[in-house]
């Protein structure tokens, strides 16, 4: 089990960024996900769910469980974790602490340090650079340890925000390539993107997101031949 | 000027500096983790250490007069006293002000140092007069051809550095550390990683309050006297201390420390018929120095926050 309802939330980041009235669900198991141009809200969800911009109104619930207006600590606690927008690394920081970083809750050190020999045998370049300041490393080498760092805690959902953003093409078709191996783990991934065609490819569900409102929702072969989605971008 | 009397010179620098030191880094560690100047920060370490010294008195009192016993208990009952202050400040009057300018945080620290200060004064009693500080160390001294190094100066000296040894281990060794460190650099992605905000920037500021509470009661020891108005001069000094240094950075709030000292002794020594004004030169070039490099010796950029 690792379900994410969300239930009539409504929700504002900054201005340009709110939510009116969304419900959408994160099947467990699966890659769930949510499209929409800028500013069209995808941000504000995330937000949400952490607990960094609790909603106004509405629920949202992990495996059942309220978890609207918890610390975001307490949130994480629930098996959640997440690959930021734009990485986020701790540039001061190195590789290795980053990591360390993103088990804090592990209290068993061998299992922190099995996962992080995971890490640098799915990263090689990661292990080569690990005593390095993050803030020095290019940005595909980030978008590695921002990945590695989402998996140390050994995550049941996995919130992942435009990670193909800023990247060259190589790296983001490389970079969906992990998303899928992640689910085959058995990690549910809720997705959001901007890159419709490359998502729609490897989810099994997604929503359609724009101006704040779902205006569609569907398996995601469906969904690539929807002409809402095409709308949402483009009308 | 003979050899003797530089190394007294030098001798009271290093113990100057290493007290200056301590109060400065918890400048440091507050503006690390929330960006703010808690400007209470000397009156908090002096109502540290009046707690320490009516400990002193109430243990006089019950007839436990082991010297060793009352220094630990007093160091005990003053850090304990300020950390808790510390962070009842941060929680109540800093972190609410969050989204506030951070002049505005600046400002209500400044005025409730002030509330404190006044509150001893008037309300310890015979607040407004100084206390004989105990002489809880051995007052032995080791003469060095003119100059007698002082055994409470050396185990002063001794205590601090470690205190500082071991604040800088813990910020860089151990998970309270790590946390520490991430929540300065980015505190909204530390929560992501499941690190409790709230905790960590209360810890710091018990932290970073507590050790200046050692700075505290060093300095009763060092002049065998307290008085309501000392934490005015120490935490401006500190203050000063941390800025010089580069705020934010540990290492710089103890060179800037050091340096302060270093300035007031040299102050003291060309001005022998003026001691009195060794504050005005330190600060003097402290002004200089920021002319020259505004943001301090070392750069938040060029090194490692926190």
């Amino acid at each position: 089990m690792a379900r994410i309802e969300i239930n009539g939330v409504r929700a504002a980041y900054d201005k340009a960024d709110v939510l009116h009235d969304i419900s959408l669900t994160v099947e467990p198991g699966r890659i769930t996900c949510l499209l929409g141009s800028n500013g069209a809200g995808k941000s504000t969800l995330i937000r949400a769910i952490l607990g960094l911009t609790p909603p106004h109104t509405g629920k949202i619930l992990v495996d059942g469980e309220d978890v609207t207006g918890l610390p975001t600590h307490r949130i994480i606690a629930r098996g959640i974790a997440a690959i930021p927008e734009g990485r986020k690394m701790f540039p001061k920081l190195t590789v290795t602490e980053n990591l360390r970083l993103g088990a804090f809750q592990v209290k068993d050190e061998r299992k922190i340090r099995d996962r992080m020999d995971h890490v640098f045998t799915t990263f090689p370049r990661l292990a080569e650079r690990r005593d390095q300041l993050a803030g020095t490393m290019s940005g595909g080498e980030q978008a590695m340890v921002s990945i590695g760092r989402g998996l140390m805690g050994g995550p049941k959902i996995l919130l992942i925000d435009e990670p193909s953003l800023g990247l060259s093409p190589l790296y983001v078709k490389e970079n969906f390539k992990i998303i899928e191996a992640i689910r085959e783990q058995g990690i549910t991934v809720f997705l959001v993107e901007q890159n419709v065609r490359q998502t729609l490819a490897i989810a099994d569900y997604g929503y359609v997101l724009s101006g704040g409102k779902l205006v569609a929702e569907g398996a995601a072969d469906a969904l690539a031949k929807d002409s809402a989605v095409h709308e949402a971008y483009f009308g | 000027m003979d050899l003797g009397l530089i190394a007294q010179f030098l001798a009271n620098g290093i113990v100057l500096g290493t007290m200056y030191a301590l109060v400065a880094v918890g400048f440091t560690l507050f503006f690390g983790v929330l960006d703010v100047i808690k400007f209470s920060h000397g009156d908090v370490l002096m109502l540290g250490t009046f707690a320490g010294f009516t400990v002193w008195l109430g243990l006089e009192a019950v007839g436990i007069i082991n010297p060793w016993l009352q220094l630990v208990v007093v160091l005990i009952a003053s850090m304990v006293v300020t950390a808790a202050v510390g962070a009842a400040i941060a929680k109540w009057l800093v972190l609410p002000l969050k989204k506030a300018p951070p002049l505005n945080t600046l400002l209500v620290t400044l005025m409730l140092g002030t509330a404190i200060r006044e509150a001893v004064r008037l309300f310890y009693p015979d607040g407004s007069n100084p206390k004989a500080f105990p002489a809880l160390l051995p007052d032995a001294s080791i003469d060095l051809g003119g100059f007698a190094l002082r055994a409470d100066s050396v185990i002063l000296v001794v205590a601090g550095l470690l205190l500082i040894a071991g604040l800088n281990m813990m910020l860089n060794r151990t998970r309270l550390g790590l946390a520490i460190r991430a929540v300065a650099q980015d505190e909204e992605t530390a929560q992501i990683m499941g690190i409790n905000y709230m905790l960590v920037v209360l810890a710091t500021f018990a932290i970073g309050s507590g050790v200046a509470a050692f700075a505290g009661v060093m300095n009763g020891l060092y002049y065998n006297e307290i008085n309501f108005g000392m934490g005015l001069l120490l935490g401006l000094i500190g203050f000063s201390a941390a800025i010089v240094g580069g705020l934010g950075n540990l290492y710089g709030a103890i060179l800037g420390g050091f340096l302060f000292a270093g300035l007031q002794v040299v102050g003291s020594a060309l001005l022998p018929f003026a001691s009195a004004y060794k504050d005005v030169f330190a600060f003097a070039v402290v002004i200089a120095i920021m002319a020259w490099k505004p943001t301090g010796l070392i750069p938040e950029r060029a090194s490692e926050r926190v």
